[in-house]
């Protein structure tokens, strides 16, 4: 009951932004508190000494084709509750005061975009879970078109269109894999019984690819991955920072892609460890010619991602305790880059590095902040980002040396692509124009980016919190596959 | 007399799990400095408890690592000691272990000694400076990354303190933020010692899969590996040492380095972070000792390095520059010791070095009042014009380096954005509203496909079955035959050479 109470809180509240307008800004806050309790009280309840999903509702929904209402949480999934309903928080709070054209709708569509994305997390019918993956794509339309960057060039509404004609063609293999493992496995799809089924190898091999493509658009993979540059370009950034912090992609690969086609995961590892190298690569070097900030993010997040791939692919416990762990610290560090990019587009007009020089002279706040997110991101001892990143390196290593290799240059390439661009925006001479007026962070904004970089010392800190919960979903995933 | 010292004794003896508490101590003077930064300090008047914090943590750490360190050379039964699990994941796992041997300990003293007298001296000197505090914080995450390499007892918490330094040193070679220079050599130095972070990070990684161990201690220890793997591992470590000691080839970068207030050149370049390489080899003495060819690649780039360091020094038209690479050259000289195996000397030559230097470096200012004359360059550098040119460009490294991986890569990246711009966007397809009216229009690939169908029936009739024999199919064979001319000069790029190169050893590996 606790994981339907988590869905439904923020679409409730979502229902009564749109009624209450006068008090939909509060209320939307209160919604997502409320949000946060409540996956803070699943984090109380589950026992991460068991391997298996917990907190399981199961009602009938469909009973036609067996379509249940599903939810459940293991190790893998669990932290992606708390992670995601603390994001969606913290930019509910970072957002500006104008929400123009209409806030009430900005925070329904907000908060419909957490409901669907926490049931993404919960859900363990692969039907639902679909139901859920498509439903974020339309109050991210709307969002991405209504509160996107107005102007010529990349603005808001060509970013959101094409964002969800991406997405939706990313869907139809989803939906289409789904459809021939539930067929298979006679007419049911509801994921404990998928896993226990085996289907044929070569079954298997097309399911995969399926996944790989579905799953790829939305991680994503290179050659897959011009949507993000555009929405992190045209849309608005308190959006992109929930949408690229959460790594959706990732995780279906990590849920479903990997152990719904394990036969076939373990045959073709070549495949996703080569995906994984290649996006490092290109997401890094990629990164060294963006002339936009939040370019420079967003690469660095495809580089981040095939990190993960690359880690999964090791098929070790290790390995999948570190991509959880990965995907969390992005969640903050990501996240966090783009909410205070988002304050400095506001105060200065421009994240463009042409137009800025000096910040850190005039904004020390914003600019410590933003180095630790990416200090976070390059892997430094200290932050979230190491544990994750070396044991991803070391898991990777003994699976695939090459590739481990090839990551290791480029997490020499993405050190230089962050702080390459971080040199020429923050530091250099103050010249006279929007810059040189603005202001530090608000104390809202302060709030916000200290909240963000709690999580991202603790856990670099104490990693153990994390591995000890996901320890047990991650032996199980691993034993699974041979 | 006698009494008293065995208590002391005793006393260190019980005290010595506080290793751990010396390395958080100048961690949590920067925690309480980076705070006060967030807070907003300013002024004259904060300054005194900022230097205070610095200093203080300093001294305490000079006074816990003497006495720890009495107890150690007392008794040295303890070499190691564990206080627990910091990370376990999968088989993975990795200790809260330090090294309390009297080597460690000793030059864990020294290097808070350095660093407090340092301290001292940086409080008058950037008195009233803009970044004071920024100064300060700097410092203490260095002392503290610092002293973690010489304390800890497995690969991953020194390769922390590795890193520690190096963020500490981007810092203050950017110190002076406005000024561009500054930054890009700071960037310069970061990137240039990442790639000795790799090697780092490659070594943890093949240690943990063929020692089963990342413990210093078991390093190389109970049954000698194979000579292959032996070979890797020491690798990684070697290329790791010659990036933080600014050995051959990646000298060039020291001399970027002088950026920074002279205080933080000082410590970094003079007296301790430029010897954490010599220490890193002096840890991983067991290892090495089973790979003779790596020991005498040691000694060669040691010595290249001393020649090289003696030669450029000869020609520097400044103080600090003069001093980093006498510095080098004194580093090289102990690598070529390390290499000859004589690792007891290098330890104590290391420390002599590291305090004479550390002064000298703080001296540098007042050099140039002391000597108004440099000395003259000697005879066989002035007659030979080939040599003094290369001399003074440091042998082109710093060029050789830009052309070979800077520039390559950002061309790479520019080409890669060229690639994503007019190649995957037009393949996916890009809603545009200011498209012509057409009377067949079609967005992304498959519209487009559809499209350019349609539209290559309507030429094939046109053209070629029209026009068959006049021309129409050779005209598209030279159009090949150039796109063919195109490709071949692509690949004649440095950036495709390597690019190729790099995807074979991926794929062979």
């Amino acid at each position: 009951m606790l994981l339907t109470a988590l869905i439904a809180a923020p679409a409730l509240t979502a229902l009564l932004c749109l009624v209450l307008q006068r008090l939909a800004r509060p209320l939307a806050t209160a919604g997502a508190l409320l949000t946060l309790l409540l996956a803070g009280a699943t984090l109380l309840q589950f026992d991460p000494a068991l391997g298996d999903f917990q907190l399981v509702v199961r009602r009938p929904w469909i009973p036609g084709i067996g379509v249940d209402w599903y939810l459940g949480v293991d190790g893998l999934s669990l932290l992606f509750l708390p992670a995601t309903a603390f994001l969606f928080l913290m930019a509910l709070l970072a957002a500006p005061r104008d929400l123009s054209p209409s806030a009430r709708h900005f925070c329904a569509a907000l908060l419909l975009l957490e409901a669907a994305t926490l049931g993404i997390f919960c859900a363990l019918d692969t039907l639902l879970f679909f139901v859920f993956w498509e439903l974020t794509l339309l109050p991210l339309y709307f969002l991405i078109g209504l509160w996107g960057m107005p102007g010529s060039g990349l603005n808001g509404r060509v970013a959101a269109t094409r964002y969800f004609l991406v997405m939706l063609v990313g869907g139809v293999p989803l939906l289409f894999a789904f459809l021939v493992l539930g067929f298979d496995a006679g007419l049911q799809f509801d994921l404990p019984s998928l896993l226990a089924a085996n289907p044929a190898r070569e079954t298997q091999i097309l399911v995969l690819l399926l996944f790989v493509v579905g799953f790829g658009v939305k991680v994503p993979l290179v050659p897959l991955h011009t949507w993000l540059t555009s929405l992190a370009l045209g849309g608005p950034a308190l959006i992109t920072a929930v949408v690229v912090g959460l790594k959706l992609g990732a995780y279906g690969f990590l849920r479903f892609a990997i152990p719904l086609a394990p036969q076939a995961a373990q045959e073709l590892h070549w495949l996703l460890a080569g995906l994984g190298t290649l996006a490092v690569l290109y997401g890094a070097v990629a990164a060294t010619a963006q002339s936009n900030l939040r370019g420079v993010i967003a690469y660095g997040s495809v580089s981040h991602v095939g990190l993960a791939l690359l880690g999964l692919a090791s098929f070790s416990v290790a390995g999948v305790q570190a991509v959880v762990l990965l995907l969390l610290g992005f969640a903050f560090a990501t996240g966090g880059s783009f909410l205070l990019l988002d304050g400095l587009k506001r105060r200065v007009g421009s994240t463009d590095l042409s137009a800025l020089s000096g910040i850190r002279q005039r904004m020390p706040r914003l600019a410590g902040f933003f180095l630790l997110f990416g200090l976070a991101g390059m892997g430094m001892p200290g932050t979230i980002g190491f544990p994750a990143e070396f044991l991803i390196v070391v898991s990777a290593l003994q699976a695939h040396s090459g590739a481990a290799l090839a990551a290791l240059f480029g997490m020499v390439v993405a050190a230089g692509a962050f702080l390459g661009p971080y040199r020429s925006a923050f530091f250099g001479p103050l010249r006279a124009g929007p810059v040189a007026e603005a202001d530090d962070l608000t104390r809202r904004e302060f709030a916000v980016a200290v909240l963000l970089t709690v999580p991202v010392l603790l856990f670099g800190l104490w990693p153990q919190a994390v591995f000890d919960i996901v320890r047990a979903a991650a032996e199980v995933w691993v034993a699974r596959l041979s | 007399m006698n009494l008293a010292f065995d208590a002391l004794l005793e006393a260190a003896l019980i005290l010595t799990p506080l290793v751990a508490v010396l390395v958080a101590l100048p961690l949590a003077a920067a925690l309480l400095i980076g705070l006060r930064l967030l807070a907003g300090v300013q002024g004259d008047a904060s300054e005194g408890m900022t230097a205070a914090l610095a200093r203080g943590s300093a001294f305490a750490a000079l006074l816990l690592a003497g006495l720890l360190a009495v107890g150690a050379c007392a008794d040295n039964a303890t070499a190691s000691l564990r206080l627990g699990t910091w990370l376990a994941a999968g088989d993975f796992a990795v200790a809260f272990s330090f090294a309390t041997d009297a080597r460690s300990l000793l030059f864990a003293a020294l290097i808070a000694f350095v660093a407090w007298a340092t301290l001292i001296f940086s409080a008058k000197y950037l008195h009233r400076e803009a970044g004071f505090h920024r100064f300060f914080f700097a410092m203490c995450l260095f002392l503290a990354g610092m002293l973690l390499i010489v304390l800890a007892g497995n690969a991953v918490l020194a390769f922390v303190g590795w890193e520690l330094c190096g963020i500490a040193s981007w810092l203050l070679i950017g110190f002076s933020d406005e000024r561009p220079v500054a930054t890009g050599n700071a960037l310069f130095v970061f990137l240039a010692n990442r790639i000795g972070d790799a090697g780092f990070l490659m070594a943890i990684g093949l240690a943990y899969w063929w020692v089963g161990s990342v413990e210093w201690g078991m390093m190389g220890g109970e049954q000698p590996l194979e000579a292959v793997k032996a070979r890797m591992l020491a690798l990684g470590f070697v290329i790791a040492a010659l990036a933080k000691s600014a050995q051959l080839p990646f000298t060039p970068w020291i001399a970027r380095a002088l950026e920074g207030p002279t205080p933080s050149s000082s410590v970094f370049y003079g007296a301790l972070m430029v010897h954490a390489g010599v220490f890193l080899l002096l840890r991983i003495e067991p290892l090495l000792l089973q790979v003779p060819d790596m020991l005498a690649g040691i000694a060669i780039a040691g010595l290249a390095t001393a020649v090289y360091g003696w030669l450029c020094g000869r020609v520097q038209s400044d103080v600090k520059s003069a001093l980093a690479y006498a510095t080098v050259t004194q580093v090289g000289l102990m690598f070529l010791a390390c290499g000859l195996g004589w690792f007891t000397l290098v330890a104590c030559y290391a420390a002599l070095h590291a305090l004479w230097r550390g002064y000298q470096f703080l001296m540098a200012p007042s050099y140039l009042l002391l000597a108004p004359r440099p000395a003259p360059l000697p005879p066989a550098l002035t007659g030979n014009v080939t040599l003094y040119t290369a001399v003074l460009q440091g042998f082109w490294l710093d060029r050789l380096a830009r052309g070979l991986l800077l520039r390559p890569t950002l061309s790479l990246g520019a080409d890669i954005r060229q690639f994503d711009d007019r190649v995957v966007d037009r393949a996916l397809g890009m809603p545009d509203e200011s498209a012509p009216a057409r009377t067949l229009v079609g967005s992304g690939f498959f519209g487009r496909l559809l499209v350019r169908i349609s539209e290559s029936l309507q030429l094939l009739e046109d053209r070629l079955v029209l026009e068959s024999g006049g021309g129409g199919m050779a005209r598209v064979l030279r159009r090949v035959g150039d796109a063919a001319r195109v490709l071949e000069a692509l690949l004649e790029e440095p950036r495709y050479l390597m690019l190729m190169v790099m995807a074979t050893f991926v794929v062979i590996l």
